[in-house]
């Protein structure tokens, strides 16, 4: 029951939050804009860069440096959507999910340029210290991760329901010609969203260079798994989201905990393939996702 | 439909994320005009174009064709001396071991940059700059830039990675190219993996495990229970063999082979933990990368492992002492090594030493590439002895060839019995922030009984 708590549950749970986080920036890009945006991994990572430039080498206090990681991603975030992204607005969604695609390849390179080839430290005071949770001793980074993730999609579920700018937001993903209409500056809203979205990967980021061996450019694949989560969970919804992220990141870590000792002749890495087996089963039951909306078209 | 379009785009990010090369890194194409023998070199266009060079030349006495002219190298320190142009074949920005392949090459360059400066070898210079290749780990990749580099240069001076250089090595043997590998595969020490071409420098992997595991059973406590992580191929399975062959000689319990992955493939290394938990083992031994091993060792430290880590050359980074991990690899994670690190007294450190200048590398990496350099050398050195600088002279310089390593590993000799040659001594050093590389020593000159002992008559993965 211990296994099962520390390194299924809350493990999982720990994994999954992070995967939520970076699939909410998914979903508010996509509600926004009718996009995905494939350039979230390079924000991601660029995002830990950043923290561990505030935290280890500025010597900010983590929380400040976490939080200007944030908000310099955000900025990136913003300048990416006007510089690359607005120009594509009115074109069909997959060629301007195209141009994220180039978006990453450009970022891509700029994080390997920033962090070159060696390993680098979040400088996270979590590191690999334990905690007691109803009797179970858990690891403290992974209910970081969970408290964080939750609080941070908490918190941006409050302002996309009770503020202005949120309803605006909520209705340009509605329609955007009535959103002009009303009187809601269109562009305005693609901007934040992406602001919001990378700021989130940035958090993503952080949370994913907690990993005691820390991070390098080339982890910013991990972020590539927010894609079947955001399948599972429907497109356009945020609780499908979380929800989703949390249902992969727990069923990777049964299967890491539990495949190698009772179903051996799997193989090695099971657990990679486990998000992928959960999108396939979903769609054959339901083709957008736990909570996604249904497509309505005239025939 | 866009879900369709979703998939379609996703393959389209994997793979133009694992595409996305810094290209500044390389060296200018325009620099790589002339590389072939001739007098005046005239002709050189066509051989590039056909790739195919059988152009020669003679001086002094020595023949050459590709990859050597009369020419000055460019920025040539000798610039009465002919050219001989090396490849290099490394991982030089976003592979899992660019971290290691970008010190190492510039250790190459600085051991080349040596023998320029002293006169170069017999009338020519060495350039390993103008065929320097990125290819990212991947076998695919290193073949192409194999194909392209391979009508301008008379030697290999790097290949990095066992899988990338078994990819090439039946274009090495129809091309008589002679190359040293930046990898430590035991295959390497047999002509029927090889065909003779790779000259490889100190202990296999599968050495280097039971050289690791002897030492640990005479200077902490004999283990009763070994464990291997590793990435699969023979960079994992060759460590992973050795250990088995340790267990097997010591009749301690081998609990296994963790396959695993660097993290960017599988998300962390948590499965490899819960393993090494469970498994109970006094030693695991570690075939991975740098951030992977310190994930292993902190992970399952904190959840309670009471065992210690043996790890492969590859697996340390300095990097590493400031990780979360930090302090648990200080503890419990004992790191071998095929020669001493930066600061040993030996001629051959001492000139590595005098090329940094005073500063410090990234890793231990440039110590790697600088002493896999001196077998390249002895065999061109050998090869203008004889007279024939062309690539089948090269490659006939092989067999028997005596390489000195200046005292930073004994002395070898190329092409004999491979059980009687093999380098069976290794070095444990301990994280130490206060060391150079911030890895200080413990031992030595290590041999184990178990290591002398093997019979060591095929690769061992």
């Amino acid at each position: 029951m211990t296994e099962l708590i520390s390194s299924g549950l809350v493990r999982g749970m720990g994994i999954g939050s992070t995967y939520a986080l970076l699939a909410v920036g998914f979903v508010i890009i996509y509600r926004a804009t009718g996009v995905i945006n494939f350039a979230q991994p390079a924000l991601m990572i660029l995002g830990a860069y950043a923290t561990s430039v505030f935290a280890t080498g500025v010597g900010m206090p983590f929380p400040v440096a976490v939080l200007a990681a944030m908000a310099v991603l955000a900025a990136v975030g913003m300048a990416t959507e006007r510089v690359a992204l607005r120009p594509m607005v009115g074109r069909q969604p997959f060629a301007a999910a195209m141009v994220t695609v180039g978006v990453l390849t450009v970022l891509f390179v700029v994080a390997h340029r920033l962090i070159g080839t060696q390993v680098r430290t979040v400088g996270d005071p979590w590191g690999l210290e334990r905690a007691s949770l109803f009797g179970v001793s858990v690891a403290q980074v992974d209910l970081a991760k969970i408290v964080v993730s939750l609080v941070a999609i908490g918190a941006v579920g409050l302002f996309l329901a009770r503020s202005r700018l949120g309803l605006a937001m909520r209705a340009t993903s509605m329609d955007q010609e009535v959103a002009l209409a009303q009187g809601v500056n269109v562009g305005r809203m693609f901007s934040l969203a992406w602001g919001i979205s990378a700021a989130l990967a940035a958090l993503a980021g952080m949370l994913v260079g907690t990993s005691a061996g820390g991070f390098e450019a080339i982890t910013a694949l991990v972020a590539l798994k927010a894609l079947p989560v955001i399948i599972v969970g429907g497109l356009d919804s945020i609780k499908g989201a979380v929800y989703a992220g949390l249902l992969i990141g727990i069923a990777e870590a049964l299967t890491r905990t539990y495949q190698p000792r009772y179903a051996e002749w799997l193989g090695a890495n099971v657990d990679v393939v486990v998000p992928y087996v959960i999108m396939i089963v979903v769609l054959a039951f339901r083709p957008y996702g736990l909570f996604g909306t249904r497509e309505v078209e005239r025939v | 439909m866009l879900r369709r379009g979703v998939a379609v785009a996703g393959v389209a990010a994997l793979l133009a994320g694992a595409c996305a090369v810094d290209d500044d890194d390389e060296p200018d194409d325009g620099a790589t005009d002339v590389a072939e023998g001739g007098e005046d070199g005239e002709g050189d266009d066509e051989d590039e174009e056909d790739g195919d060079s059988e152009a020669t030349g003679e001086t002094d006495g020595v023949t050459f064709d590709t990859g050597v002219t009369e020419d000055p190298c460019p920025d040539a320190v000798n610039p009465d001396n002919g050219c001989i142009y090396l490849g290099v074949l490394s991982d030089l920005s976003e592979g899992p071991f660019a971290a290691l392949g970008i010190p190492l090459t510039a250790g190459q360059e600085a051991f080349w940059q040596r023998v320029n400066d002293e006169g170069g070898i017999g009338g020519f210079d060495v350039d390993i700059s103008t065929y320097t290749r990125d290819t990212l780990y991947d076998p695919q990749e290193h073949s192409a830039r194999y194909r392209e580099i391979e009508p301008n240069v008379v030697a290999l001076a790097q290949t990095l990675g066992t899988e990338p250089t078994e990819a090439i090595l039946s274009d090495m043997d129809a091309d008589d190219m002679i190359g040293a590998p930046a990898t430590w595969w035991s295959g390497w020490a047999f002509d029927e993996n090889d065909q003779g071409l790779i000259l490889e420098s100190g202990y296999s992997y599968c050495i280097e495990a039971q050289i690791g595991l002897d030492w640990f059973g005479e200077n902490v406590a004999p283990p009763s229970t070994v464990m291997a992580v590793g990435y699969p191929g023979d960079y994992g399975g060759d460590s992973s063999a050795g250990a088995e062959a340790w267990a097997e000689a010591n009749d301690a319990e081998f609990a296994g082979w963790v396959e695993t992955a660097p993290d960017a493939v599988v998300g962390s290394q948590d499965a490899a933990i819960g393993q090494v938990v469970g498994s109970g083992a006094d030693v695991v031994v570690l075939a991975v990368g740098p951030a992977e091993a310190a994930a292993i060792v902190g992970g399952a430290l904190a959840e309670g492992f009471e065992g210690q880590f043996l790890g492969s050359v590859p697996t340390w980074d300095p990097a590493l002492l400031d990780s979360p991990a930090g302090e648990a690899m200080t503890a419990v994670y004992r790191h071998i090594a095929p020669w001493e690190g930066i600061d040993a007294e030996t001629p051959g450190h001492e000139a590595i030493r005098e090329s940094l200048g005073g500063e410090l590398p990234a890793n231990e990496g440039y110590i790697f590439g600088w002493v896999w350099s001196y077998p390249i050398k002895a065999a061109l050195e050998s090869a203008i002895e004889s007279g024939d600088l062309t690539r089948a002279g090269v490659r006939a310089a092989v067999d028997g060839l005596q390489v000195d390593y200046e005292e930073i590993l004994p002395p070898a000799t190329f092409g004999g019995d491979p059980n009687d040659e093999a380098v069976r001594t290794a070095v444990i050093n301990q994280p130490d922030p206060e060391a150079s590389l911030g890895v200080s020593p413990l031992d030595v000159g290590v041999t184990g009984a178990t290591a002398d002992a093997y019979e060591y008559t095929a690769a061992c993965a």
